[in-house]
């Protein structure tokens, strides 16, 4: 493994773009030492990847409220359901971790917070931060019977 | 490249339409933070609502109005991170068009039928299949 572009440009670390120029290649697991900035920038991946599947059954559900009462039952019993509170739990921590680490990418992409203590700051709030906050919504919703076990 | 190339803040300009879509990109993000914050409130409010209740909630334009937004801006979103992330990986031409194409699809085909749904609820329309296929 080297530090510059071989030849063929196509080593472990670079590789060759469309319009003929080496490039280093993106963050990836085998490529990069591991650090929580890293973390942030791959769960940040993940979540956009969950968030898409959590979009698809958001429409499923819009399909199953705008098929009528029976429809709208049946998604509602599964949902209602030990795996289908699980399932909820999962969306949840998705969407709270699209919202933080969403915030922390855009806050990064002015080029602000870039220096090592504020970016590993941003990086472990959009990491940890999603899981209490599920966990105090998910609180709130037995707290007020929306849901139960 | 034919052109020479440009430089702004000793930073090289993009040759190509790179540079717009990542804009998009965080103009699409930027706005899904409040509507982000709108869905959890939302996802709160209707979860064990009874049937009635969630139809009422989509009567309300207000409601109906950022439903769509947020279906359309989202989708866009999902098309052009989901571009990034196969062009990162993917680097054989032919596989990476098609994925991208394919994925570009998907999501059409999801917003246009989540704004169909809402749009439907937000007119009081009867439940489908309401004479479609029938």
């Amino acid at each position: 493994m080297s530090n510059t572009p071989d030849s063929t440009g196509q080593d472990d670390r670079y590789v060759i773009q469309p319009n003929g120029r080496p490039r280093p290649m993106s963050p990836h697991l085998q490529v990069w030492r591991w650090h929580v900035t890293m973390a942030a920038s791959i769960l940040f991946r993940v979540t956009i990847g969950a968030m898409s599947i959590a979009a698809l059954l958001v429409v499923g559900w819009l399909a199953a409220v705008a098929f009528g009462p029976d429809a709208f039952a049946c998604i509602g019993a599964c949902f209602a359901t030990p795996l289908g509170l699980f399932v909820g739990f999962g969306l949840t921590v998705v969407l709270f971790s699209f919202l933080l680490n969403g915030a922390r990418h855009l806050i990064n992409d002015t080029g602000a917070a870039l220096t090592l203590k504020p970016a590993n700051l941003l990086s472990n709030i959009a990491v940890w931060g999603p899981i209490p906050l599920a966990v105090l919504a998910f609180a709130a919703l037995f707290a007020t019977g929306r849901i139960s076990l | 490249m034919s052109h020479p190339a440009k430089f702004r803040n000793g930073v090289k300009i993009s040759e190509r339409h790179g540079a717009g879509e990542w804009t998009l990109e965080k103009v699409c993000l930027a706005a899904l933070m409040p509507l982000g914050v709108w869905v959890a409130s939302t996802a709160f409010t209707l979860t064990g609502a009874s049937y009635d209740t969630v139809v009422a909630w989509f009567a309300s334009k207000l409601n109906a109005g950022l439903a769509i937004a947020t279906t359309l801006i989202f989708f866009l979103f999902a098309a052009l991170a989901w571009k990034v992330i196969v062009e990162d990986y993917i680097h054989k031409p032919g596989t990476k068009g098609l994925l991208v194409g394919l994925l570009n699809l998907v999501f059409f085909v999801l917003a246009a039928a989540g704004v169909f749904f809402i749009v439907r609820l937000a007119l009081g329309s009867a439940p489908l299949p309401a004479g479609f296929g029938a």
